[in-house]
């Protein structure tokens, strides 16, 4: 499943997942984005990996949220947040 | 702290005139980053010269998403990926301007990064203002003009420094690009209609001066805005650069990292 937000004024996220038993499976966030350090790209897709399929955007995007504020040292995002990466998702489920 | 005056606690070292190939430039950004952020190499501006087109994507993004890797193919045009994040680009030998500054971050101390996309570029876009082009930058990462968009840069803070690097179209067809780069409806969501949002007003129609003059302008106008030494890469350096295009950058493994 695919689903795409582009932040108004900001850069595109892209998503791919699968749904395995009503959780979110194999996710993959890519766009134009920018993201500092790199690595945390695995910490966004890794905050989706497993949550409910009927989770809400706001859900979606405080797991997210949660998961970079325990991440190592400062994190930047720049023309995306989490809750585009949130409403990226909503979107390849619905 | 005035803008020229945070420039001008640096000695700048400028490095032009070589051509390499696309996954060489794209190690080389990696090197002269780390090369700054340790102190082994002065505050750097570096001109890019390319012996080959390629399609260069961002670090984030999906190659098979942004590539049509046929057409590509077809057009002998390589695909690389770059170190730093935003879209995917077409150059070709003699058709765009690119350049990197390799700077110390407390060249860009306080400002957020938004504000130093804008601070990195300014003495470009001042000299297109010079040259007669109406310019000015656009947030997040564009240069841009009255007949439409002449540029992008991205960056990336790694090994101590900042990277800033910045493409602009000189001579780029523009029926060329959709060929080869996927654009996507929803990135257009909020740019009105698509026509004018691929609009690119490429230099050279902008100005009519040869590719070469201006890039010298813009080196000139660097200079004077900044202070800029005459530099040069050393044999170590684009050592390792090819070292990384052999581990990294030439690799399929790190040009499909998000296939």
């Amino acid at each position: 499943m695919h689903g795409e937000y582009k932040t108004p004024g900001g850069k595109l996220v892209q998503i791919d997942l699968d749904v395995v038993e009503g959780h979110l499976r194999n996710v993959r966030v890519t766009g134009d984005f920018f993201l500092e350090p790199p690595e945390a790209l695995d910490v966004i897709a890794g905050a989706l990996e497993g949550a409910p399929a009927d989770a809400s955007e706001e859900e979606l995007a405080h797991r997210i949220a949660r998961a970079l504020a325990g991440f190592p040292g400062r994190v930047e995002l720049l023309g995306f947040s989490p809750e585009a990466v949130a409403r990226a998702a909503r979107r390849a489920l619905s | 702290m005035s803008e020229l005056a945070r420039w001008r606690k640096y000695r700048w070292q400028l490095i032009s005139g070589e051509a390499f190939d696309p996954a060489m430039q794209m190690a080389l950004d990696e090197v002269l980053t780390y090369r700054v952020g340790r102190g082994e190499r002065p505050p750097t501006v570096r001109f890019w010269e390319w012996t080959a087109p390629a399609v260069v994507i961002g670090r984030f993004q999906s190659l098979r998403n942004e590539v049509d890797l046929e057409e590509a193919n077809r057009h002998g045009i390589t695909v690389v990926r770059r170190i730093t994040g935003g879209g995917a680009m077409l150059t070709e030998p003699g058709r765009v301007i690119t350049y990197s500054i390799y700077a110390p971050p407390e060249l860009v101390a306080g400002m957020s990064f938004q504000e130093s996309y804008a601070f990195l570029d300014a003495w470009v876009v001042e000299a297109l203002r010079v040259l007669g082009i109406d310019a000015w930058y656009q947030p997040i990462n564009d240069i841009t003009s009255a007949n439409g968009k002449i540029g992008g840069a991205a960056q990336a803070r790694r090994h101590g420094a900042v990277l800033h690097h910045t493409t602009m179209a000189y001579d780029i067809d523009p029926e060329k690009v959709p060929r080869v780069i996927r654009i996507g409806r929803e990135k257009l969501s909020d740019k009105g209609v698509r026509s004018a949002e691929r609009r690119v007003a490429p230099l050279r129609q902008q100005t009519n001066l040869p590719r070469e003059t201006i890039q010298e302008f813009l080196i000139r106008t660097f200079a004077e805005r900044h202070g800029l030494e005459e530099g040069t890469l050393r044999p170590d350096e684009i050592d390792e650069a090819r070292e990384l295009v052999r581990t990294k950058f030439g690799t399929w493994e790190w040009t499909a990292i998000l296939p």
